[in-house]
């Protein structure tokens, strides 16, 4: 009787959460589209000062108006997408690379020597993330923002997958495939194949979105080389509040960017990515 | 309660060493690469004794340097944890009970996209532009000062300084509180000794209060180390937008002058209070969550 009344829920929910990851999708594919086109449909270069009269308020002619360099801001906010999106794609990389599929592996080391890593996670976790990829930046230089960015985002990618992986290794499946005799990297295997496809996108959309906020953060402190969307914003700081266009239009981008990341990750309205 | 009580005292022990560890390999960094070992080794003897040497930038103990911004830290996430507490409950409470509710859910997504720098931009953007604040950058006033004091205009110079920080920090704290128990409530509803306390003759109140607050209550705690990191994280940005005199502010800055003796103490302090935070929080879900063990 539970199970007839809970079907139909839990098929609406299932139905719900896959239009919003489908939604977020969908909203990264246009963006990543955008991003690659973004020296063709911008019509100034990037930082190209004086291409229209200053502060001109948003046009049929400027549609995201200019700065008080002039600067077109459509074109600006299109490079700054491309930077961000770029930036955050070989962050996201590092963030899979030593979190999410460490923390798969380093779980399945025998003798619970796994715990040392998971434990040295658990400490760079206790930082905000930010703080330590401007540590990073800090101690690599300005060029490896990315990298920092990914690598502070890695402890709690690393933690999320280590605590999976270690309940998966004892799940009912993992002990009878060990009573049976069936090689530990075998059912490791299996394990990181069925990992991959059931939480690959849920996972690399959470790590997008946590890496982009990061950057563009970092950035906006001056701790990234690109001009990127948290650069452009930085750089209007002293003229948006007079003319909001200039930092309003950078700062949709962004929030575009990383609505689109949580959707597609599926995260609920208000958690940390 | 006393075993599980160990267990986390050696968990939160273990994570204080790893911080130690970690402080130590950030204070050695000036040594460069072909020294740096036997540095670590001897900033890891220092830094267990709690002497993190000289700030290179002012030459005062960095402990110094570092003590005289904490406070303005703690100021600002105790006042955005006092805000997240008061808004977060209830809305965490109304989230979780009324689902008719979750038609906001679209626009808390967006907002949560926002990056906390683009909040405050627009936080200063409203405060300038539609209530004529003009008085927002940080300039030395102390708000106990003011407050005893009671001179209306310092009262309400100090309220433009202090508020929009707080309010940043604030708002990221409602939204990792109200996550919190929402969950935990849309949890607690779905449970089936509801049906069986009813049945038994309960009343709803009855069940609320005595079975699903406390099951509420240590999820909150359960996730306080979070809580606090949220906080901690927006300070970071909060202090760097208003010009905050903290001790983030001081990290970005220490860390762009590579002043590593101040960084690493810093990065300690903000580690240790999450591990206690985790600690506290973690003792304090267990004693609600099986009070016959507690007692």
């Amino acid at each position: 009787m539970s199970m007839a009344i809970d079907s139909p829920h839990l098929a609406r929910a299932q139905t719900l959460l896959a239009a919003i990851r489908t939604t977020g999708l969908i909203g990264l594919a246009l963006i990543a589209i955008l991003a690659s086109l973004s020296d063709v449909i911008a019509r100034a270069p990037a930082d190209r000062a004086g291409y229209g009269s200053e502060l001109q308020s948003p046009s049929m002619l400027y549609p995201f108006g200019t700065d008080c360099l002039g600067r077109d801001m459509l074109s600006e906010t299109l490079h700054g997408l491309a930077a961000t999106a770029s930036d955050a794609v070989l962050a996201m990389i590092v963030t899979l690379i030593a979190g999410g599929l460490s923390g798969f592996v380093l779980a399945r080391l025998p003798f619970g020597t796994g715990y040392v890593p998971r434990g040295i996670a658990g400490v760079l976790g206790s930082v905000p993330a930010l703080l330590l990829a401007i540590l990073a930046v800090g101690i690599l230089g300005r060029d490896f923002a990315p990298y920092a960015a990914g690598l502070a985002a890695a402890p709690l990618a690393f933690a999320r997958a280590f605590d999976r992986a270690r309940a998966l290794g004892e799940s009912p499946h993992a002990e009878y495939a060990r009573a049976s005799g069936i090689p530990v990297s075998t059912l490791l295997r299996r394990d990181l194949a069925y990992e991959f496809r059931d939480q690959f996108i849920a996972v690399a959309a959470r790590a997008l979105a946590a890496v982009t906020i990061t950057l563009s953060t970092m950035s906006f402190l001056g701790f990234s080389a690109h001009r990127d969307l948290g650069l452009v914003i930085a750089a209007e700081r002293s003229s948006y509040l007079a003319a909001w266009w200039t930092a309003a239009f950078p700062a949709l981008a962004l929030l575009v960017l990383v609505l689109f990341a949580r959707l597609a990750a599926t995260l609920e309205e208000g958690e940390r990515p | 309660m006393l075993k599980f009580g160990l267990r986390q005292a050696g968990i939160f022990a273990l994570g204080l060493l790893g911080a130690l560890l970690l402080a130590a390999a950030i204070s050695a960094l000036p040594a460069g690469r072909a020294a740096y070992p036997g540095a670590f080794l001897q900033h890891l003897l220092h830094v267990a004794q709690f002497d993190f040497g000289a700030s290179v930038l002012t030459g005062n103990p960095a402990v110094a340097e570092f003590s005289a911004r904490m406070a303005a830290t703690l100021e600002l996430v105790g006042s955005g944890a006092l805000m997240a507490l008061l808004i977060g409950i209830p809305l965490g409470i109304a989230f979780g009970l009324r689902r008719s509710l979750r038609a906001a859910a679209p626009l808390i997504q967006i907002v949560a996209a926002a990056p906390v720098f683009c909040a405050s931009l627009a936080l200063i953007f409203v405060a300038v532009n539609v209530l004529h604040w003009h008085d927002l950058h940080y300039d030395g006033t102390d708000l106990f000062q003011v407050l005893a004091a009671r001179d209306q205009s310092q009262l309400v110079h100090a309220f433009h300084i202090f508020s929009l920080p707080a309010v940043t920090v604030g708002a990221v704290g409602v939204a990792a509180v109200q996550l919190v128990l929402r969950g935990a409530i849309s949890d607690a509803a779905d449970e089936p000794y509801r049906r069986n306390l009813k049945l038994m003759g309960l009343s709803a109140f009855e069940i609320e209060r005595i079975y699903v607050a406390p099951q509420v209550v240590a999820h909150l705690f359960a996730h306080l180390g979070d809580i606090v990191l949220a906080l901690f994280s927006a300070a970071a940005v909060a202090e760097w937008m208003f010009g905050w005199p903290g001790a983030a502010y001081l990290f970005v800055k220490s860390v762009a002058l590579h002043d590593w003796n101040v960084v690493a103490l810093i990065l300690l302090a903000f580690t240790a209070i999450k591990l206690f935070a985790d600690f506290i929080g973690a003792l304090s879900a267990h004693a609600l969550a099986h009070p016959e063990s507690a007692r």
